[in-house]
């Protein structure tokens, strides 16, 4: 009896000791995701859409095309003024132009989906039947931040709960109203519309609207993005995004669902190989469990065997790609012998 | 006789502006008379009676042929030859006193049946319908250096119609038919993080689970 006792407390210690174990490594695990963002392992955490690498590749492919992004827009128009300039003088406008293209060109965030709220903070069973309408209760004090203002509402049964997010920015809106946004989103982020939009090659001013109109986190941002890239990755119309805001968050699309080809393709297409090998390298940084990524560090790979590398393993245009890169080569050997 | 009338008319005249309306109709009246003053006037209602018909029947088969699509008519060849190139209020001129126009024009040309002298570019031909997908139209109306809608004052269109058009021009934008200026969002400085207590989750008060009230009933 005495041994069965004791072996049963033995037996529920170690179980207890299996629980600590198993919730210090759940522990753990929490502790990597939450301090993701200053992991010191970089091995093991996957690189984010902020990260100074990946920001410099992205906007090293996104291009600066001058007269894309100063292009005329519609305005209040005033007459023309006409400057005398000397050459030193032009040289010195034209980097201020592109200084301030730098910042114009600056890329919208990409963040997760936001989690839906669902706080109860009190059923007050006393106010059942007070009113037919729910009452909303905003905290418009100036100075706080909208992410950290606290809106309720009172359903007519008394429950007196947290706005959801689509309950908040509306009435954020109402409060604190931002230029170019409307309580109600246009309807041309409809499927429909959307699509028929799309057909007139006019994606970057529905996800203009799109970032005028929605938070970054929300599901109908994300939701848009999403269609607008699809819809470019399947007619090939890569360059209507080129030197745009957006181009960067397109291709960090792409590389996280693994659909570099397209976009690759279209590089080569246009002789921009420098921009095709950093998208590459990119992909090996986000990925860095594919074949392609493996071949490439135990090769030291750089430049066009990068390249090779990547038509070899990965992609499903290998075709393609190795002819562009044989005709280029061809190019370049000519190029150095005359 | 005729004379008899117009003098009647000055005197009455100069009695009141309120009279001058129907003495205009008066004097017009004695005018058409003026020339052909035995001429019974059921001819000039026999006259009118058949091609009256026959124009109210075409007109009523033009405005349901483009009733359902009123964007076709921009590319029929009756709007071709009408217009051509130009946009529909090109060369209409409204008629006021003075030099300078008054700042609004008039509330609306087609009151009921009736329609007015002198109608607005949209509502003198039955067949241009402000419409949110016609496009052409609508674009005939906005500038496409600036973006900005046209007032009334240099369209000469009626209030009624400039109202339809600016809510026309607001739908085919929100649609996405039309093309505007977006605003430029700067996104710095602004951290979207939901850690907050007003949008992250907190545990529920107490007395939610135990089921009491902090008040007494």
């Amino acid at each position: 009896m005495a041994g069965l006792s004791s072996a049963r407390c033995l037996f529920r210690s170690c179980s207890r000791i299996k629980h600590v174990e198993r919730s210090r490594h759940t522990l753990m695990r929490c502790g990597v995701r939450t301090f993701c963002g200053g992991a010191q392992d970089t091995g093991n955490a996957r690189p984010q859409f902020t990260d100074a690498a990946v920001q410099d590749i992205l906007s090293r492919i996104t291009g600066l095309d001058l007269q894309k992004v100063f292009r005329p827009i519609l305005q209040e128009l005033n007459p023309p003024t006409y400057k005398l300039m000397t050459d030193e003088q032009v040289e010195q406008a034209v980097m201020g132009a592109t200084e301030k293209a730098k910042k114009l060109l600056q890329m919208p965030p990409v963040l997760p989906e936001r989690k839906p709220i669902s706080d109860v903070l009190a059923e007050d069973k006393m106010l059942e039947g007070m009113d037919t309408a729910k009452f909303v209760f905003t905290d418009i004090t100036y100075n706080i931040p909208h992410r950290e203002r606290f809106i309720v509402v009172r359903e007519p049964d008394g429950t007196l709960r947290k706005a959801s997010w689509d309950e908040r920015d509306r009435l954020v809106q109402v409060y604190f109203p931002k230029e170019g946004r409307k309580l109600t989103a246009p309807l041309i982020f409809k499927e429909e519309n959307m699509k028929m939009v799309f057909a007139q090659d006019r994606h970057e001013d529905v996800l203009d609207l799109c970032l005028v109109q929605f938070e970054p986190d929300s599901s109908e941002y994300i939701r848009v993005h999403a269609a607008a890239y699809e819809d470019l990755d399947k007619h090939g119309k890569y360059e209507l995004l080129c030197s745009t805001r957006h181009f960067g968050g397109m291709a960090w699309y792409l590389v996280n669902a693994r659909r570099v080809d397209g976009l690759m393709v279209d590089m080569l297409k246009r002789l921009l190989f420098k921009d095709a090998v950093s998208l590459v390298s990119l992909f090996h940084m986000v990925h860095p469990n594919s074949e392609s990524a493996k071949e490439a560090a135990s090769q030291q790979a750089t430049g066009t065997d990068l390249l090779k590398i990547y038509a070899q393993m990965e992609s499903q245009r290998s075709g393609y790609i190795e002819l562009a890169l044989q005709a280029y080569e061809q190019t370049a050997a000519e190029g150095s012998a005359a | 006789m005729a004379t008899a009338i117009q003098r009647v008319a000055k005197d009455l005249c100069s009695l009141s502006p309120s009279i001058f309306h129907p003495l205009r109709q008066i004097q017009r009246l004695s005018r058409r008379l003026g020339p052909s003053p035995y001429l019974p006037h059921s001819h000039f209602f026999c006259k009118a009676a058949s091609p009256q018909n026959e124009d109210s029947t075409q007109a009523a088969e033009a405005l349901s042929r483009y009733n359902d699509r009123p964007w076709d008519y921009l590319e029929s060849e009756e709007y071709i030859e009408r217009y051509g190139a130009s946009p529909v209020w090109e060369g209409y001129r409204r008629n006021h006193k003075g030099g300078i126009p008054p700042q609004t024009t008039r509330k609306t040309c087609i009151r009921g049946d009736k329609i007015c002298g002198n109608p607005c570019p949209i509502c003198r031909d039955p067949n241009t319908v402000i419409h949110h997908q016609n496009v052409k139209l609508l674009q005939q109306f906005i500038s496409p250096h600036s973006g900005i809608v046209y007032d009334s004052t240099q369209t000469g269109l009626c209030m009624k119609q400039q109202k339809k058009l600016n809510e026309a021009i607001s739908t085919a934008q929100d649609l996405g038919l039309l093309r505007f200026q977006i605003p430029y969002v700067k996104f710095t400085g602004e951290d979207f993080y939901s850690s907050h207590d007003a949008v992250g989750s907190t545990p529920p008060h107490p007395s939610l689970n135990s089921g009491d009230t902090w008040y007494k009933c």
